[in-house]
């Protein structure tokens, strides 16, 4: 079955860019062992929230940026984490199966799991990346065995 | 947060309630940044050995009378069946009943990894089924067998048409989830798809979830002021039991990561009431915990003079001992659900914490709740330094290095020689009902100025024992090794 | 193929971390789930130098399946060396890095500088057993530490015997057997327990041989030993209990090792005036009680159940029923083992099973007559059958609920009489 894998990189060559930093992810289509770039999708940072502020914010600090902010605040009794709405930039990328980034914050891992999507966060090229995860996926789908897959380089 | 009952596989805790295994600061701060929903997380570079989701998931199940578990795996991952068997002996003894559950490992080898094993595994349930008739099977996976994608949801549904007893998958591949309590859930959730039937009619018992019931007779003893009747959970429970738990009047537990999973459900499936107070250790937490059941059950009246006896028996003991106590400073490493309450017992004797591990965290319980334990220390002004290391024992000695407490208390096999080989006295608080109530309040209290009063052992065994840590290491900041997550 | 692994007796391959953990200050990297230790450890007994829960562990989670642990594992060792205060490092492998098929040896190969050894044991669980691990690691021992030395030393012996911690008397076991070698002139070397390690370890290569006191385990590392360090070995199959077979035993090492028969037989002597005026005051215990019938099973791996077998009918005059033996014993050794078993004296033969699953053995100790009360000498599972039996009843191996041994031994002279003790202890427990 096809799926879409994000990707968070500058130059489409190396996984470089974190979560919060990133403002375009490059979606890859993927099925079975093959996978292409289908698109790429920009996110508009808020006005005045500069990618660094929003890194922070994406990983949870209280009280700065849209992190408790835009969910409904702290003290509400509820928490955030658990009542507060998904950040825009996680609904971005929602219809994906997984995302590659060189970070991933805490509370957007946390956003990414509730809506099934495996985050990780990883130092390699892209190609690699996407070769060991759409190899991974495709047996454990089928109930293949992973014997070997890190010694096999294809 | 939904808790389906179709599917065999249970969200790890990490995804469903965002605990964490590594953090240092104070407990303010931790719970100032929980309620914010803030904490990070952090994975080590470093990390010393710790505890298999298996073992907590499959302690739990073996522990029920006269069930099979079928450990698909080498024959390390089942090698808790020699635990398991020696504990159901004689927790069953000790009851003064017969528990015949099996545990039996399938012993995968090399050729198992490349060609898989589900026929030999499919043989194996059958056989085992023939062998012993137990009441219920629980077929387990493993690290390994889940690598190589061995299918026991498959094979489960195949050979349900030839057993006529619940036969539920259990998925327990440990490197699925660090912490090692969401074994706990997938238990519960393996009773509760496979066993637990909707309610037929409403009794007054209470679920109670525990470990070794250690305290049954005077908890039975106790409710029946009340006209209330435990149900112990899961040691020596019967399948029958089991089926029966939604149509109790509560359920509650002596230990929050223990029950929680358990309660929630009970609670959003069949309108079960799960009570979340504080739990039962120390005076202010047995009697918030049985007020909240009064209040839950409608019997305020009978609990309220319940508490009025009792305290006019213990409570001029324990102020006598709180004397002796005053002034003592405590480390303490115990699970989250133990850390945050025995803080509190210690504060309520007089004891200062002055640093406290957790071995993780849950941010929020399932029903999005900062944990009870914690609000309460925070808006009694009770505060430490606090860190949450999943059993890092590296942490631990480098925290009883520089803080040289009066006193470690911990509840984890292993954890107090340590403590002792650094020269301080250790309290091994194993048993869940150590500081239950007005009695075993008073009694732990004894055993903490038993342990400081004579240190003869401590010191005789550190003067004579290196430490395996380097020089390098004490000299270190404890949170070397945490990477944040930035 | 996988199997009913019914009460098990023993653990997986990477159980061996118990074997490093039995040399003193050597600690065991676990490139693994993060479980795997804390299961593998025995709960008590642990808490040495070196204790299951500090052992360096790689936790292994998901991401590491997907993108490799050597990352991880090289600054778990990179740090292990930093904090932990050990001479020698042995990385064992699990069941995830086996199988995805992480190079644990190229990253092992990259700390050949640190200042001290970095060895790693291929140890993943569906290898085989913990007897299996423990020649992994002394293999590991071998190939990737020792080196041949020409300084060869006069009497220096190599003594090996079953795996620590799997034998629940593995300390007191290795400490008599260094003893009684001492007794006839021989220099013992061993690498576990007390005051041992690692300049044992430097000793090995420079011992005249290698004796192998076990019907199986460790054959293997004998004959690398010979190929690879030049050190040829004496296999004694039968773990040496009482007078009788030790006897035996001190006779067939010293002719094998050149010592003076004389001075064999001094000691000999010796050992058995004492033994036997023990035994002759006892005997009336042996004689007239009313519950220790003739009959016994065993149900150990192949070292107890061999020795145990030789001692109670060579030594004491007891009749072997059927003996299980549930180490899952390599195919290759089984007929030279079941033929030990027909070399006792009086023409007895006993009859012995391989079997791993204990519901058979059970079945078939239920289904014989021991014409009395059964004596079975086994692990924790066979307490409440014997108690059912009406028998007697002694643990003696893993697993080990009924009885807590720091340094206790039934090898030897000395052993013989410990064995005998515990049988009689349970024995004068009861009346008839």
């Amino acid at each position: 079955m096809a799926y879409k894998i994000a990707v968070a990189s500058s130059d489409g060559v190396n996984i470089d860019t974190s979560f919060g930093a990133a403002n375009v992810f490059d979606i890859y289509e993927a099925e079975g062992k093959e996978y292409h770039l289908a698109e790429k999708r920009e996110y508009t940072f808020p006005e005045g929230e500069a990618p660094e502020k929003a890194d922070a914010a994406n990983n949870g600090d209280c009280g700065s940026g849209n992190g408790c902010g835009t969910s409904g605040g702290c003290g509400t009794g509820n928490g955030c984490g658990s009542s507060g709405g998904t950040f825009p930039k996680v609904q971005l990328i929602g219809d994906c199966r997984c995302v590659i980034c060189k970070k991933i914050g805490f509370q957007i891992t946390r956003q990414l799991e509730k809506l099934a999507i495996t985050g990780f966060d990883v130092d390699c090229t892209v190609e690699e990346a996407l070769t060991k995860i759409t190899v991974y996926l495709e047996k454990i789908d089928n109930h293949q065995s992973l014997r070997g897959i890190q010694t096999d380089k294809a | 947060m939904a808790i389906n009952l179709n599917n065999s596989n249970v969200a790890t805790r990490e995804n469903r309630i965002g605990s964490i295994t590594g953090y240092i600061g104070s407990l303010s701060d931790l719970a100032g940044q929980s309620e914010c929903g803030t904490l990070k997380g952090c994975s080590r570079c470093f990390s010393q050995s710790s505890t298999c989701l298996s073992s907590c998931a499959l302690g739990q199940l073996s522990a029920i009378r006269d069930v099979a578990i079928i450990h698909h795996g080498p024959a390390g991952c089942s090698v808790a069946a020699a635990g398991a068997y020696y504990l159901d002996k004689v927790m069953a003894k000790k009851r003064g009943v017969t528990n015949d559950t099996v545990y039996v490992g399938t012993d995968m080898n090399e050729n198992d990894t490349i060609f898989g094993s589900t026929e030999a595994l499919r043989g194996i349930i059958l056989e085992v089924n023939k062998r012993y008739s137990p009441k219920a099977i629980f077929v387990t996976s493993s690290c390994a067998t889940g690598i190589i994608g061995e299918d026991i949801d498959s094979i489960v549904d195949e050979v349900k048409e030839e057993i006529e007893v619940p036969i539920v998958a259990v998925h327990c591949e440990g490197f699925k989830s660090r912490i090692w309590a969401t074994g706990f859930d997938i238990a519960d959730h393996a009773v509760l798809s496979s066993i637990v039937q909707p309610p037929r009619e409403k009794n007054n018992k209470i679920n109670f979830k525990n470990f070794y019931e250690s305290a049954r007779p005077e908890i039975m003893e106790m409710f029946a002021n009340f006209d209330l009747e435990p149900v112990f959970l899961y040691c020596n429970s019967t399948v029958e039991e089991l089926s029966h738990i939604s149509e109790s009047l509560a359920t509650t537990c002596i230990c929050g990561t223990l029950g929680n999973y358990l309660g929630n459900a009970l609670e959003e499936t069949y309108g079960v009431p799960y009570v979340r107070s504080i739990n039962q250790c120390g005076i202010v937490g047995f009697e918030t915990w049985l007020r909240e059941i009064g209040r839950v059950t409608d019997r305020t009246e009978k609990i309220e003079k319940y508490i009025e006896e009792q305290r006019a028996i213990y409570m001029p003991k324990i102020e006598e001992v709180k004397k002796e106590l005053k002034g003592l400073k405590a480390v303490i490493g115990m699970g989250p659900g133990y850390t945050f309450e025995v803080s509190r017992v210690l504060d309520e004797l007089g004891i200062e914490v002055v640093w406290a591990l957790a071995w993780h965290y849950d941010k929020k319980y399932e029903n999005g709740d900062v944990p009870p334990s914690m609000k309460y220390l925070l808006d009694n002004g009770i505060d430490f330094e606090a860190s949450v290391a999943d059993q890092q024992n590296f942490e631990v000695m480098n925290i009883l290095n520089k803080y040289q407490p009066d006193l470690y208390l911990s509840r984890h096999p292993g954890s107090t020689v340590w403590a002792i080989k650094n020269g301080t006295p250790a309290v091994y608080v194993a048993d869940e009902y150590m500081i239950f109530g007005y009695q075993h309040t008073l009694e732990f209290a004894y055993a903490i100025l038993d342990s400081i009063r004579n240190r003869s052992f401590e010191k005789n065994l550190a003067k004579r024992t290196k430490l395996p840590y380097t020089d390098w290491w004490y000299q270190q900041n404890v949170g070397t090794f945490l990477e944040e997550a930035k | 193929m996988a199997k009913l692994l019914d009460k098990q007796r023993y653990k997986c391959a990477l159980g061996a971390m118990q074997t490093v953990q039995a040399i003193t200050r050597a600690i065991p990297i676990l490139h693994s789930g993060p479980g795997c230790a804390q299961k593998l450890s025995d709960s008590i007994g642990s808490s040495g130098y070196f204790s299951p829960n500090i052992f360096p562990c790689t936790s292994i989670n998901e991401k590491d399946v997907v993108f490799g642990g050597v990352k991880k594992l090289h600054s778990t060792i990179d740090n292990a060396l930093k904090v932990v205060d050990a001479d020698l490092y042995v990385v064992l492998t699990g069941c995830i890095p086996e199988i995805v098929g992480d190079d644990t040896g190229e990253v092992v190969s990259e700390f050949a500088d640190a200042d001290k050894p970095v060895i790693y044991a291929s140890t993943a669980g569906f290898k085989g057993n913990n007897y299996k691990g423990h020649e992994q690691v002394i293999d590991a021992i071998i190939d990737q530490y020792l080196k041949k030395s020409e300084n060869k030393q006069k009497g220096l012996v190599n003594i090996w015997a079953d795996v620590p911690y799997q034998d629940l008397f593995w300390l007191g076991n290795i400490k008599e057997l260094e003893r009684l070698l001492e007794e006839i002139g021989l220099t013992p070397n061993t690498i576990f327990g007390y005051n041992r390690g690692i300049e044992h370890i430097d000793r090995i290569p420079e011992a005249e041989f290698n004796l192998l006191v076990s019907p199986w385990v460790s054959v293997k590392n004998m004959k690398k030993m010979e190929k690879k360090l030049g050190i040829p070995y004496f296999h004694y199959p039968t773990l040496p209990i009482g007078a009788y077979e030790t006897s035996k035993f001190l006779r067939e090492v010293g002719k094998f090792a050149g010592v003076d028969e004389k001075k064999v037989e001094g000691v000999i002597n010796e050992h058995e005036n004492y033994y036997y005026y023990l035994i002759e005051r006892y005997a009336d215990l042996f004689l007239e009680n009313r519950v220790i019938n003739k009959q016994f099973s065993v149900v150990a791996d192949a070292q107890y159940a061999l020795g145990i077998t030789k001692f109670l009918t060579n030594d004491l005059g007891l009749v072997p029923a059927k003996q299980f033996i549930v180490d899952d014993t390599p195919r290759e050794f089984r007929d030279a083992i079941a033929e030990e078993f027909t070399k006792l004296n009086y023409g007895l033969k006993a009859e012995v099973a391989f079997e791993t699953d204990s519901y058979k053995i059970h079945e078939e100790i239920k289904n014989h007559d021991y014409h009395g009360y059964p004596l079975i000498l086994g692990s924790y599972y066979e307490k409440e059958l014997t108690e059912k039996l009406k028998g007697n009843y002694l643990n003696i191996a893993w697993p080990v609920q009924d009885k807590v041994v720091f340094d206790d031994f039934y090898v030897g002279y000395t052993g013989g009489i410990r064995l005998i003790e515990d049988i009689y202890t349970v024995a004068v427990q009861r009346f008839n």
